[in-house]
């Protein structure tokens, strides 16, 4: 949990870096924007006032070029003609100013050409009286018209001039009504945008400060999980390595050295330091599964042989599998564990276990060999002894005849012999073939090869119902033949058999016979339980080994092979048989096969 | 017809088998013509010459050398031509899976031969016996199986 | 495909005979399974003609008089076993009756002449139907047992083993697994 936390956190970081550089930027923007409006309001009013100074000075250049005039007509004095003279560039200068000046404003240079215009006028009419004041014998009528027209163009220029003064004065009002507005919620904004920004770098704050919590919680857990997988690899006999897929860089654990026989660290990690120690046999087997290691993210466990530095071989089997950390680099991690004890005992069991088979193999193919292939002599012998019978029988002597008779019931017994341990034999050697199959269909089959019998006998089976199981299903009709049949020969003389066959499903803990070392395993318990002569429970044991027989054969015919095949084939499905018994009382012979 | 020979044929490699067989036919009273051979490569020669006449029952015995029974078995039923002979395995073996197999193969009668002479001319005229009912009394020969 | 056909050979054997010898041209009566009478006189040159017919079909002309009652006998057999109805009285009252003849006489002419008791050729019989019911119905083996008048299933499992050999289970095992392994044959 802590650790997916870390691992998210970088993100969350730069989104509020990056949040609280875009605040920033945008509170400079605004700052700039203000400083830029404050400095164009104060060129305004700057400018207002050199407008208005330079239509003062207008108006007082024209008036000067009139008192001049009027002076120069008043005296003839051509002193007074000079201010005239030099107020035409005056004020055409003067006019320049201003016009360029409010070269801005729509309004002012509208009010500027209609001045432009009276002042023209009025120079006109300055010039025209000049000129009829030059002549000696001028009109005095069309003097005072000029007069009286300069007049009236001197107040519209005044009027004009005024205009202008009262609209630029608007105009700066106006201004400075914007400028102020705009200074009004500029503080309010920056200050929000502050506060937003510190919120944020807090917030910033208390998550590292969390993440470094759990990181320093984090590195102590990791320092100790180091240390005990450390003791680990003591103890357990490994070592561990890891192969950075990104820097191709190679670490050793401490044991890993220790297991080839050198001191931790004492040499730089790399694979070609590490191949030095493998045994030349085994070094291409190595180099092949290394070469596994980039393709596959599983290195599958294989076993090669090293050379300590002390010159032991030792076994030494790999394991590993490609690891993504956290900051998502891949890492090949394994572990080298010595396993040449478990090598050693391994390849003598496999040893023991090679002869065993042969030596098994050998006595079944024997037993079968020997009992298949014996059948056919003595069937022979028997075949021919028969034909002497039906022959030649009246011609031997008593003595001869009682020797034939004693050959032939020998012949007898010994096929009976022979057959029973051919079947033990086969038992043993018959492909195991399992498939599903009904048990009470293999009772039935069982039950109608003994028909003749049980009808003999006046038997009754009695069975419930009886699972479906992964068998071999003629050994499993055999086991109950066999059972079946032994019931129904040791039935009591004057009692008729009544065999009952149960079958109950039990988990291994509830039965006392079988193995408690694993309780869930589930086991059929199959009973069959007969009502006949029984025997003493001591030999309940005994009654399974080959050969072992209780009654005389001139009592009961049989081989002691029977009960012994029956063991056999409940051992070939991994089940255990017993029987249980008392003298007169009956047995039960009790199956149980695995459930699974 | 009961005045015709049942034509009988025997493939068995062990002499001594030969002779009990032959000799039990010769005992019982039945008409029949008993040949045999010593293996299968020398039957099948005799079964696939165009003027053989085909036996009524063929006894096989499994074990033999060159061509063993179920290798004749095997091409008996595959050859149209052969389809009707009564097929007996003659064998010692008694091991269920392989009795099954043959008659899964198509044996219609299987013989463990037995060990008693007595028996065995029982067991011959019972099979040539069955036989003679099923070529006679409109027995469906698919049904035929029959083991001793 | 691969089909399983179940039939009468009785009733083929007779509509064989029918056709064929309403082809031939001749005029006759049917008297019973696998009897009949011609209503005329046939030369034995016709006779030799009519017996090259139907030995295609595997029939024969049964002239010996002995073989005429084996025939007869096995005819009512047949029929007795067959039948539905149970029979209440024993099969040899039965056989006598039908045929009017005393039955250790039948039981003498049949052994002599096929090597075989009545009462054998009956288990025979009855064993035979047993199989085909097996195979062909999906009656269970104590039906079978009711249909064919056992008194147990016990009973007809000894009967069948003793017969054939084998249990009925083991039969039934073998003929599917042939079964099978001629449908895989064929594909």
């Amino acid at each position: 949990m802590n650790y997916l936390q870390l691992h998210k956190s970088p993100l969350f970081l730069k989104i509020i870096f990056i949040i609280s550089v875009a605040v920033i930027f945008f509170i400079g923007g605004i700052t700039f924007k203000h400083i830029t409006v404050l400095k164009k309001s104060s060129n305004y009013v700057s400018n207002s006032h050199e407008v208005n100074t330079e239509l003062e000075r207008l108006i007082s250049f024209i008036k000067d070029a009139e008192t001049g005039q009027r002076g120069y007509i008043l005296t003839r004095d051509k002193k007074f003609l000079e201010p005239y003279l030099k107020s035409k560039n005056l004020v055409k200068k003067s006019f320049n100013e201003v016009s360029k000046l409010t070269k801005n404003s729509r309004t002012q240079q509208a009010n500027l050409k209609k001045l432009l215009f009276f002042i023209n006028k009025r120079q006109n009419y300055l010039s025209k009286t000049l000129y009829l004041t030059e002549q000696k014998n001028y009109d005095e009528k069309q003097l005072v018209s000029n007069l009286l027209i300069g007049k009236q163009a001197m107040d519209s220029i005044r009027l004009k001039i005024e205009d202008m003064m009262i609209a630029q004065k608007n105009l700066l009002n106006n201004r400075q009504k914007e400028y102020e507005s705009t200074m009004n919620y500029t503080p309010l904004l920056i200050y929000l945008t502050l506060i937003v920004t510190l919120i944020l770098i807090t917030i910033a704050f208390i998550k590292m400060n969390r993440d470094l919590i759990i990181l320093k919680s984090t590195i102590n857990t990791l320092s100790v999980a180091i240390e005990a997988s450390k003791l680990a690899e003591i103890v357990g006999g490994f070592g561990s390595w890891q192969y950075n897929l990104e820097t191709h860089e190679y670490t050793f654990s401490d044991n890993e050295y220790r297991l080839l026989g050198c001191e931790p660290q004492s040499f730089t990690a790399s694979v070609e330091e590490f191949y030095k120690f493998v045994h030349p046999d085994d070094l291409q087997h190595v180099i092949d599964n290394a070469n596994i290691i980039p393709t596959d993210s599983i290195l599958p466990p294989f076993t090669y042989r090293i050379i300590r530095k002390d010159g032991e071989v030792r076994y030494f089997r790999a394991l590993g599998r490609v690891v993504t950390v956290a900051s998502g680099e891949k890492t090949h991690i394994g572990t080298t564990s010595d396993v040449t004890e478990e090598m050693y005992a391994q390849n003598f069991i496999e040893e023991r276990n090679r002869e065993l088979e042969s030596n098994n193999k050998e006595l079944t193919a024997f037993n079968y060999i020997a009992s298949h292939d014996l059948q056919e002599p003595l069937r022979k012998i028997e075949t021919f002894l028969s034909r002497l019978v039906s022959k030649d029988y009246d011609n031997l002597s008593k003595s001869g005849q009682q020797y034939v008779s004693s050959i032939q019931s020998s012949a007898k017994r010994m096929r009976v012999l022979i057959e029973d341990l051919l079947q033990f034999s086969r038992t043993n050697k018959a492909e195991k073939v399992f498939e599903e199959a009904n048990l009470n269909s293999l009772l039935d089959n069982a039950k109608q090869e003994l028909a003749q019998v049980i009808e003999e006998k006046n038997g009754i089976i009695e069975s419930n119902t009886l699972p479906t199981l992964h068998v071999i299903p003629f050994q499993i009709q055999q086991l109950f033949i066999n059972l079946i049949s032994n019931s129904l020969k040791y039935s009591k003389q004057d009692v008729a058999p009544v065999i009952k066959i149960n079958s109950t499903l039990i988990s291994a803990q509830e039965d006392n016979f079988l193995p408690n070392n694993n309780n869930n395993a589930k086991y059929y318990k199959i009973t069959i339980e007969d009502n006949g002569i029984g025997f003493e429970q001591e030999y309940a044991k005994k009654i399974f080994i080959l050969f072992n027989r209780l009654h005389n054969k001139n009592e009961y015919a049989g081989t002691g092979i029977g009960l012994a095949i029956c063991k056999k084939i409940v051992e070939n499905h991994k089940g255990f048989i017993v029987a249980n018994a008392e003298l007169n009382e009956g047995a039960t012979f009790t199956i149980y096969i695995p459930a699974e | 017809m009961t005045t015709d020979f049942i034509n009988i044929c025997l493939a068995d490699d062990d002499e001594d088998d030969r002779l009990f067989f032959t000799d039990a036919f010769e005992e019982l009273k039945i008409n029949t013509k008993v040949s045999t051979f010593n293996d299968g490569v020398e039957l099948m020669n005799y079964l696939n010459h165009e003027d053989s006449v085909l036996p009524n029952v063929l006894f096989l015995d499994l074990n033999m050398p060159k061509k063993n029974g179920v290798e004749c078995l095997l091409e008996i039923k595959k050859n149209e031509k052969l389809n009707d002979i009564a097929i007996a395995i003659y064998s010692t073996s008694s091991s269920e899976e392989h009795i099954e197999e043959t008659f899964i193969n198509g044996a219609n009668i299987y013989i463990k031969k037995p060990n008693d002479f007595d028996n065995l001319k029982k067991i011959l005229s019972e099979v040539v016996t069955i036989n003679w009912q099923y070529h006679t009394s409109g027995l469906n020969k698919d049904n035929f199986l029959m083991r001793m | 495909m691969k089909v399983y056909l179940k039939f009468d050979y009785a009733q083929l054997t007779k509509k064989i005979v029918q056709e064929k010898l309403s082809e031939l041209g001749y005029k006759f009566n049917i008297i019973g399974f696998g009897e009949f009478n011609f209503l005329e006189k046939i030369p034995s040159e016709k006779v030799a003609e009519i017996t090259a017919v139907f030995k295609e079909y595997g029939i024969e002309i049964v002239e010996n008089q002995k073989s005429v009652l084996v025939q007869k006998i096995k005819d009512a057999i047949v029929e007795m076993v067959n039948s539905d109805k149970p029979l209440n009285i024993k099969s040899s009252v039965y056989i006598a009756d039908k045929l009017n003849l005393s039955y250790a006489y039948l039981s003498n002419v049949f052994s002599e002449v096929t090597y075989t008791s009545i009462e054998n050729f009956i288990i025979i019989q009855k064993i035979e139907l047993a199989k085909q019911l097996m195979i062909n119905t999906p009656l269970n083996l104590t039906e079978i047992s009711i249909q064919l008048n056992y008194s147990s299933v016990a009973h007809l499992s000894t009967q069948f083993k003793h017969t054939t050999g084998m249990t009925p289970s083991a039969f039934q095992r073998i003929i599917s697994k042939r079964r099978e392994l001629s449908n895989k044959n064929n594909n």
